[in-house]
């Protein structure tokens, strides 16, 4: 009973930050000219609604008429995937955000504060966008070949299987390299992780965009770009590759990268909840003088958090060159990618789980933005919307006690006693 | 004659840790008395006086001063209303003169420029006028703790309290101090005034309070006069049972040396020394008690020995082997167990449940994990064995300790710590904020343990824990062992002296010299 009035508040208050969040928003759309169910229907069937959704309950069941026969069929509207569906836009958004999150996360299991994602991803991504062009040239000069075109099959998928890896692994070191630092600094000099990470982020991007602007760049084009990745090195979304046939998919470079998030989210949690190693990072979050007095070798558990942090960050930034950009562009570091995913793991609630949802979610929201600019309405809104959203998310404590001065008010004191009946406070038990 | 203080029908509900605080509680105050407020921590009692002083607002319930309903809602309508509070943690501005605290606020000023002499003057007007002599021009960084709260009590006469509230006033006091206290306390009522004590301690309610009201869980128990009732009686109100005050032991058998602390330097946060060329020897079978007032380095001391706060010079030896630059876990594998003063930040990781607590020290050991991977059926074990040996209220199983009562919490600390007969037990303020049951069985388990032959080092800002624990007392001032006492050569006043530093506390003998 208690348990499950427990679940019911703790769903209820996300639902309820989300409704608030667009009446307050709806304030604004209305200022701006815009009719507010209008803006959401649109920012919703954006985000997350397939080809034809006009209205809110399009998003459910979706009708489609044949203009032909005029024959009208009703689809299941997340599986009706004609011209593509949005939802396949919105994963491969998700996909870095998701690793990114995992990647504060684990930070945050052990007690750090730790926001320099953007700059561990921003490193990983330099080091995929190099390697990815770099190393393959390197392998087809020691085999001889000329050509890359020429070389040989057996060649091509032994690089196909193994560059994409190499890569990675390595886009993960830098990534953990970069995260390493901070946590050095915290155990060594005890420097406050917020502010080393965002002074390593500001380093991270001004040193891509020189290496951008400088050794790596590939030609005269009027904004800097490297050299395109090799086609071994190219993690290649699921239309292009095994699923081209699949209507749903089409227009996504949604491809392997959201396999590697999903594993590495049960890796993850794996780690925190299971092993020893897990057990010490989360003791040093719970308390870190608990974990120091019990004799948790807390400056271990920290580093090890951090350099798991930053490989994760590392991984996302070589999957988003690897598998959707396939070259870095001027403008790619300020994506702001690895901030994204801080904001997403505090909404899961440093919940592993809950990342996925989140994750989705916010990159629909972000998509339905983009795109409500094509219906007239200002896509700032759409920002705005889901800025409100998440400051209102932020708000659960007040909820939490808004709920609680409620039941007060109706059941009385008496009635929330005995609901909440906890182990304190009863009688001490009698020994001899 | 009206009351000068009555509340009726008082209710308050607290979400987060979901419990009654306060349960229609009724309480009144005559003029000119002194009210002791007693009760076991969580009982209720400081709850009650923030709702008097407007720091916490009630869900139900009236207050009336001078007979008339008032609302207070903030400390200074409850300041207006003549009622002032003494917080156990002195709200003072440390930098400031003793005249600049008292005057904060409502400084004489001429056209907004401060006049300092006039301040010192209504300052030292103030204090001859109530009999608490300060220096004015002292700034409180220098003063010591007594002084501070005189001139926290003078802060509260100078806005005119009827009514003083003093939130366990003695608990940084030396017994010296104490009692200076009480005479502050017994000339403030003679004058007319009321003054609520909250307190834990019986004696102290026997010596200064004129009635008493008993709380315990939220609700009052009783309220009496103070000469009708006996400790005893006040005890067994308190807990709701028989209690046994004193604890029966046997003298120690010490047998060979387990603890030797020779000239041990460590510095506190600051990187100041805090712990100044200390030495002390502890034998198996035996507890030694360390009195002092809080701050002359005993957390230092501790820490050092425990592993967490490295040590400067010096050596600390455990069964013959040299403990300096050792971790914690190699301290602990040779044989020493520590209960740290803070049960809820050093003790217990209160964001957990109460199996990942029980099994801190030794998460990293077969059965409790195998390759890597913890095993929660032997952690499982574990912690039901600890909750059944202690009694352990555990109706959290799978569930978060928070919701434990401070007792229950000490409990599992306690429990985990014994677990595998260490040779050392460091117990620091094994009992702070625990309720009377729970003390009793604290030191029960202390003094059963050393029978068993373990060496325990007690750490206590409660002389009489120490005093009725302890079969030696080492007395640490300004960082130093000044003194080790066999227990036949220690009394109350002794101990007081020694951990005072000197014969009398030196502010004080200043003051007096400048009044007079």
């Amino acid at each position: 009973m208690k348990r499950l009035q427990d679940m019911i508040e703790t769903l209820s208050i996300p639902v309820f930050a989300t409704l608030l969040g667009l009446l307050v928003g709806s304030i604004f759309v209305w200022l701006a000219g815009v009719q507010p169910l209008q803006t959401y229907t649109s920012l919703f069937c954006e985000g997350f609604g397939p080809t034809g959704c006009d209205s809110l309950t399009d998003l459910i069941v979706v009708d489609i008429t044949d203009e032909d026969t005029g024959e009208t069929t009703y689809h299941f509207a997340p599986t009706y995937g004609e011209k593509g569906h949005p939802l396949g836009l919105a994963l491969e958004r998700a996909t870095p955000l998701i690793l990114a999150a995992l990647s504060a996360t684990v930070a945050f299991k052990a007690g750090m504060f730790s926001i320099g994602m953007d700059g561990q991803f921003a490193l990983g991504a330099l080091v995929a966008a190099f390697l990815g062009y770099w190393l393959p040239q390197q392998i087809y000069g020691l085999a001889g070949v000329v050509d890359p075109d020429e070389a040989s099959e057996a060649l091509q998928l032994v690089m196909r299987l193994s560059i994409p890896a190499i890569i990675i692994s390595l886009a993960a070191a830098a990534g953990a390299f970069y995260s390493w630092i901070a946590g050095y600094l915290k155990v060594k000099l005890n420097v406050n992780e917020l502010i080393s990470t965002i002074i390593l982020n500001a380093i991270a991007v001004q040193f891509v965009t020189f290496m951008l602007n400088g050794p790596l760049r590939a030609d005269m084009n009027n904004v800097a770009r490297t050299e395109r990745i090799d086609d071994t090195a190219w993690l290649m979304p699921f239309n292009r590759a095994f699923l081209n046939d699949v209507d749903w998919f089409n227009g996504a470079r949604l491809g392997i990268g959201i396999f590697i998030a999903l594993v590495a989210a049960i890796l993850l949690w794996v780690y925190i909840w299971r092993t020893t190693s897990g057990y010490e990072q989360r003791m040093t979050q719970g308390s870190s003088l608990f974990a120091r007095f019990g004799g948790i070798p807390t400056d271990r558990a920290i580093i090890r958090a951090m350099l798991i942090s930053g490989a994760l960050s590392g991984i996302a930034g070589a999957i988003q060159i690897l598998g959707v950009e396939r070259r870095m562009v001027d403008g790619f570091v300020l994506s702001g990618t690895g901030f994204d995913g801080v904001l997403v793991a505090v909404l899961a609630r440093e919940s592993v789980v809950a990342i996925f949802f989140v994750a989705v979610l916010y990159s629909g929201l972000q998509l339905g933005a983009i795109n409500l600019q094509f219906g007239n309405i200002p896509r700032q809104l759409g920002g705005m919307i889901i800025a409100l959203i998440i400051l209102f998310t932020s708000m659960e404590d007040y909820f939490r006690s808004l709920i609680t001065r409620f039941r007060l008010r109706v059941f009385g004191v008496d009635q929330i006693v005995n609901d909440d009946d906890n182990s304190d406070g009863t009688e001490e038990v009698q020994h001899a | 004659m009206t009351t000068a203080i009555e509340m009726r029908n008082i209710r308050k509900y607290f979400a987060s840790s979901s419990t009654l605080a306060l349960d229609q509680v009724n309480f009144e105050v005559q003029p000119g008395e002194v009210h002791a407020l007693v009760g076991e921590n969580g009982a209720g009692k400081t709850t009650l006086m923030n709702v008097l002083y407007g720091l916490v607002s009630p869900d139900e319930g009236e207050i009336l001063v001078q007979g008339k309903p008032v609302q207070i809602s903030h400390p200074d309508h409850a300041i207006q209303q003549g009622i002032g509070m003494v917080h156990q943690h002195f709200k003072l501005v440390p930098s400031f003169t003793i005249a600049e605290n008292i005057m904060l606020g409502v400084e004489p000023n001429q056209f907004g420029v401060l006049n300092s002499s006039t301040e010192a003057e209504a300052v030292r007007k103030l204090a001859a006028d109530y009999g608490l002599p300060v220096d004015p021009n002292k700034r409180i960084q220098d003063v010591s703790v007594g002084i501070q709260q005189r001139v926290e009590i003078l802060k509260s006469l100078q806005r005119d309290a009827r009514v003083l509230i003093l939130d366990e006033p003695t608990a940084v006091l030396t017994p010296q101090e104490v009692r200076e206290l009480y005479v502050v306390i017994r000339r403030l009522a003679e004058s007319g005034r009321s003054v609520i004590l909250i307190t834990h301690k019986l004696l102290e309610v026997k010596e200064v309070a004129d009635r008493l009201t008993v709380m315990r869980r939220g609700k009052v128990v009783g309220t009496d006069d103070v000469a009708n009732v006996s400790v005893r009686d006040i005890a067994n109100m308190m807990v709701g049972r028989q209690v046994i005050l004193t604890v029966p032991r046997t003298p120690a058998e010490p047998g060979e040396t387990v603890l030797e602390v020779e000239n041990l330097l460590v510095a506190d946060n600051k990187g100041l020394p805090a712990v100044m060329g200390a030495s002390l020897q502890l034998r198996k079978g035996e507890i030694l008690g360390i009195a002092g007032i809080s701050g002359n380095g005993q957390t230092e001391l501790v820490e050092a020995i425990a592993g967490t706060r490295p040590i400067d010079g010096g050596d600390v030896r455990l069964l013959g082997e040299s403990l300096v630059g050792k971790t914690v876990r190699q301290r602990r594998d040779v044989g020493m167990a520590h209960i740290p003063e803070d049960r809820m930040t050093s003790g217990l990781n209160m964001t957990t449940t109460l199996d990942e607590n029980v099994v801190v020290t030794s998460y990293d050991r077969e059965p409790y994990s195998k390759g890597g991977y913890l095993q929660f059926d032997a952690i499982r074990q574990l912690a039901q064995q600890i909750a059944k040996t202690f009694h352990i209220k555990s109706a959290a199983a799978g569930g978060n300790v928070r919701t434990l009562s401070g007792g229950n919490l000490q409990k599992i600390v306690l429990g985990r710590e014994l677990e595998g007969d260490p040779a050392l037990i460091i117990a620091n303020q094994p009992t702070r904020g625990v309720d009377v049951g729970s003390i009793e069985f604290v030191h029960k388990t202390l003094v059963d343990v050393r029978d068993h032959g373990a060496a325990i080092l007690l750490i206590s800002v409660e002389l009489d824990e120490i005093l009725a624990l302890s079969d030696r007392v080492a007395v640490m001032y300004e960082g130093r062992i000044v003194a080790t006492l066999d227990m036949d050569e220690v009394n109350e006043e002794k101990l007081g002296l020694l951990m005072a530093g000197s014969s009398l506390p030196q502010d004080d003998a200043l003051a007096y010299e400048e009044m007079n």
